[in-house]
């Protein structure tokens, strides 16, 4: 089932109330002469249970601790957001699963070549997915990058990722042909780290739901990074995200500053559709089938993780 | 985004009439509407309560938990009806039109 976004962006009370999400502002909840009908009524409430992600983007929110461990245990991502209004935290529940020890277990004791094949599977997916929103968007030449998603090895020790990355990120935005892509870098990569710190709290949080463990990775293993795992499984995703910024600058909006309706439009990404082996679904059910599907590879049940082709 | 069509989208509404002459009438009716409040439902109009769900699935998950809390005397009926049907209501409040105050969406920004 897709489940809520929720995004707080100004100041908000927030607390639980019958097993619902209680949503106050300050300012009426403050206001001695307003009556209490008044402010009841003013009050909005989300159920628990529908909400999949909360993004707290204000300094001034305050939210009691039976709320939060009620959105854990109704696992959901909870994204704190800095000074700068970027995503900085995420809080995932310890137990998302009920064979949680043997899933973890499964996941740790994973094989060195089956992580290596994964992680081909992975980069494979990644290149594809790429290669289609070149097409779609752009009228480059491509055999290149059908051929370097095809001759990807076994953990992809001739690193063709970069070699795509490098091909895809100088090829994708036409009006911006110095284009780089990194953290740090120009806009529009602000929007592009955005959106994927959406699709990472996406990704964690159906990793926990499919008992495994977002910090060890298959072929992330940056020892300062507690998402590993989530890294490697977002891959094939990111175009998705891509496409939407492509969209974004395309139309010519102005992308130096993160907007509200800019946001607006990322906080989407968990609705986008997406195909996996032919059935369609948002991308945030796609995302809880790769990760089942990457659970089911590391108990040995199955060979291959159900990755979107875009 | 045809997955999240409005002839998806379903919305449970819940009518209910419970005797209330004795206190332990009264105790059962508050019980009813407390279970009602704890799944999601929120109030229409007096004992009419209803419930977004985001799909035909979802919605029958909570038909089955009201009929779980359903209470041993009284009249209640749970209509499922789809988000076009319920946009196409006319509210009223005494003579002017009044708009449906409940824009659910899958993205919420406060």
């Amino acid at each position: 089932m897709i489940k809520r976004t929720l995004y707080f962006g100004n100041p908000a009370y927030l607390s639980k109330r019958n097993e619902q999400l209680v949503i106050k502002l300050p300012e009426v909840a403050k206001n001695d002469t307003l009556p209490e009908s008044f402010k009841q009524k003013s009050e909005v409430t989300v159920p628990i249970e529908d909400i999949g992600v909360v993004v707290l983007d204000h300094q001034q929110i305050t939210l009691t601790h039976g709320l939060m461990d009620s959105l854990l245990s109704n696992n959901a991502a909870v994204i704190t957001c800095d000074g700068n209004r970027m995503p900085a935290g995420l809080l995932l529940p310890l137990s998302g699963n009920t064979t949680q020890r043997e899933r973890w277990h499964d996941q740790i004791e994973a094989s060195e070549p089956l992580k290596k094949q994964l992680w081909q599977q992975t980069i494979k997916a990644k290149i594809h997915n790429q290669t289609a929103l070149l097409e779609r968007r752009r009228d480059v030449n491509t055999k290149n990058m059908h051929y370097w998603s095809d001759v990807v090895k076994s953990g992809d020790v001739e690193n063709h990722e970069a070699r795509a990355a490098a091909y895809y990120w100088s090829n994708l935005f036409p009006s911006l042909p110095d284009f780089r892509r990194g953290r740090e870098e120009e806009p529009p990569n602000n929007l592009l780290n955005y959106g994927y710190a959406i699709l990472r709290a996406v990704v964690a949080r159906s990793l926990v739901s499919s008992g495994l463990l977002p910090t060890f990775g298959i072929h992330h293993r940056n020892r300062y990074n507690a998402y590993c795992l989530a890294d490697d499984v977002m891959e094939p995703y990111r175009p998705y995200v891509d496409d939407m910024v492509y969209d974004i600058v395309d139309k010519g909006t102005d992308y130096r500053e993160l907007t509200k309706d800019i946001k607006q439009r990322l906080l989407q990404i968990p609705t986008i559709e997406v195909v996996i082996e032919g059935e369609r679904s948002p991308l945030m059910v796609g995302v809880q089938r790769t990760t089942a599907s990457l659970y089911r590879c590391f108990s040995g049940e199955l060979r291959k993780i159900s990755y979107p082709t875009f | 985004m045809d997955r999240f069509n409005e002839y998806r989208i379903m919305w449970v509404m819940v009518f209910f009439d419970l005797p209330t002459e004795t206190k332990k009438e009264r105790k059962i009716y508050a019980d009813f509407r407390k279970k009602m409040l704890k799944d999601g439902f929120t109030m229409f109009q007096f004992s009419i309560y209803l419930r977004h769900c985001p799909s035909r699935e979802n919605a029958e998950v909570h038909i089955k938990r009201v009929k779980e809390a359903l209470p041993e005397k009284g009249n209640i009926g749970i209509l499922t009806v789809t988000d076009k049907q319920f946009g196409m209501m006319e509210l009223f409040q005494g003579q002017k039109v009044k708009k449906p105050d409940t824009p659910y969406q899958q993205l919420e920004l406060f």
